[in-house]
């Protein structure tokens, strides 16, 4: 029944293969960002934009072959857009670690702990897309799937505000000047925004499991 | 349900003293969006309390009283139920079931109050760990 729509050829298998790779270096990247975010590593941070390219490279290749002819046409521009979706996720994560080079460490410590829960739920929150990606092709329940990067997203929401309060209320935070102050800003905007990325990939991945039905 | 009451609890925990007026209660409740308060103890003898917006309704606004003269202390759930934090939900689950109660405390080697769990944050556990399988 589903091959009626994904196909059945060679290059579409490549293709859905190709994006369980950019999903699983996804996957990597946040690990790699939970890595820098625990031990402190600045050099770590660069393993993060290793992926990133890895990702685009990946990128790449399935946009070719995507219409190169894989998959009937009104497909196509679906997928597309769900690639593009999830490299938005890789910007932040980038932006994120390349902000960490230039956060002021006494002031980050004060934020460590939640900035550490959000790392390791966008890990979580990859994980079950990738599995949502998967219940796609196989046709299986995607809706908990979805529902459950809900859940993740609504408890970033919380520990986003409770990383607000801390800032606003620290000492040290109020020494700062305009550039560490917008390093700071842009490094918690990102490290929150990943979530939002996952979640509106996972509504995406939804909208085409309705589009085939 | 392998995970510990640690890793789901609720560590934002809303106090409030029990000399407190339950209008006082009230406006907390009110302003954080939430239905409970955890009530401290006078003194170390004393023991910690829970102040349920079910407490307030039945024991209070339904009996006709007057919010801003009753104290905390007298319409507290005393003491509470509280669990260390390497308990699973498992436990939790029949703690909840047996007692008819929503949410359990948690606490540390010192027995102080450190989280929250709450039906709420069981079902979230519950439906992710059924999206991972």
């Amino acid at each position: 029944m589903l091959e009626k729509f994904w196909g059945s050829g060679k290059l579409e298998k490549k293709v859905l293969e190709k994006i369980k790779d950019y999903l699983n270096t996804l996957c990597s990247a946040t690990q790699c960002l939970k890595e820098v975010l625990t031990k402190e590593y600045i050099e770590e941070t660069y393993c993060v934009e290793n992926l990133e390219r890895e990702a685009d490279y990946l990128k790449r290749e399935i946009i070719s072959m995507i219409y190169e002819g894989a998959f009937l046409p009104y497909i196509r521009p679906n997928l597309c857009a769900f690639i593009e979706i999830t490299e938005k996720a890789f910007n932040y994560l980038n932006l994120c670690a390349f902000d960490f080079r230039y956060f002021k460490l006494d002031i980050y410590k004060e934020i460590k702990e939640e900035c550490i829960k959000v790392a390791d739920i966008n890990v979580e929150m990859c994980q079950i897309l990738i599995k949502g990606f998967e219940a796609l092709t196989k046709k299986d329940n995607l809706r908990e799937k979805k529902l459950a990067i809900r859940i993740y997203e609504k408890k970033v929401d919380d520990i986003k505000l409770d990383i607000s309060e801390k800032l606003r209320n620290s000492e040290l935070a109020k020494q700062v000047n305009f550039w560490e102050g917008k390093t700071i800003a842009e490094f918690v905007d990102s490290l929150v925004s990943i979530s939002d990325i996952i979640e509106d990939a996972s509504d995406y991945l939804y909208i085409l499991d309705l589009s085939l039905k | 349900m392998e995970k510990k009451v640690s890793e789901i609890m609720n560590t934002k925990l809303e106090t409030i003293s029990s000399d407190a007026t339950v209008y006082d209660a009230i406006e907390r409740l009110i302003d954080k969006r939430i239905r409970s308060l955890l009530v401290l103890p006078k003194d170390s003898k004393d023991d910690y309390g829970v102040v349920t917006v079910r407490n307030i309704i039945f024991k209070v606004l339904a009996q006709k009283l007057d919010p801003v003269k009753i104290k905390i202390g007298n319409i507290a759930s005393k003491p509470i139920i509280a669990v260390s934090k390497d308990t699973n939900i498992e436990e939790i689950l029949n703690l909840m079931l047996k007692n008819n109660i929503a949410r359990v405390f948690v606490k540390n080697e010192n027995n102080e109050i450190i989280g929250l769990v709450s039906f709420f944050d069981i079902l979230a556990e519950i439906l992710i760990e059924k999206a991972k399988k």
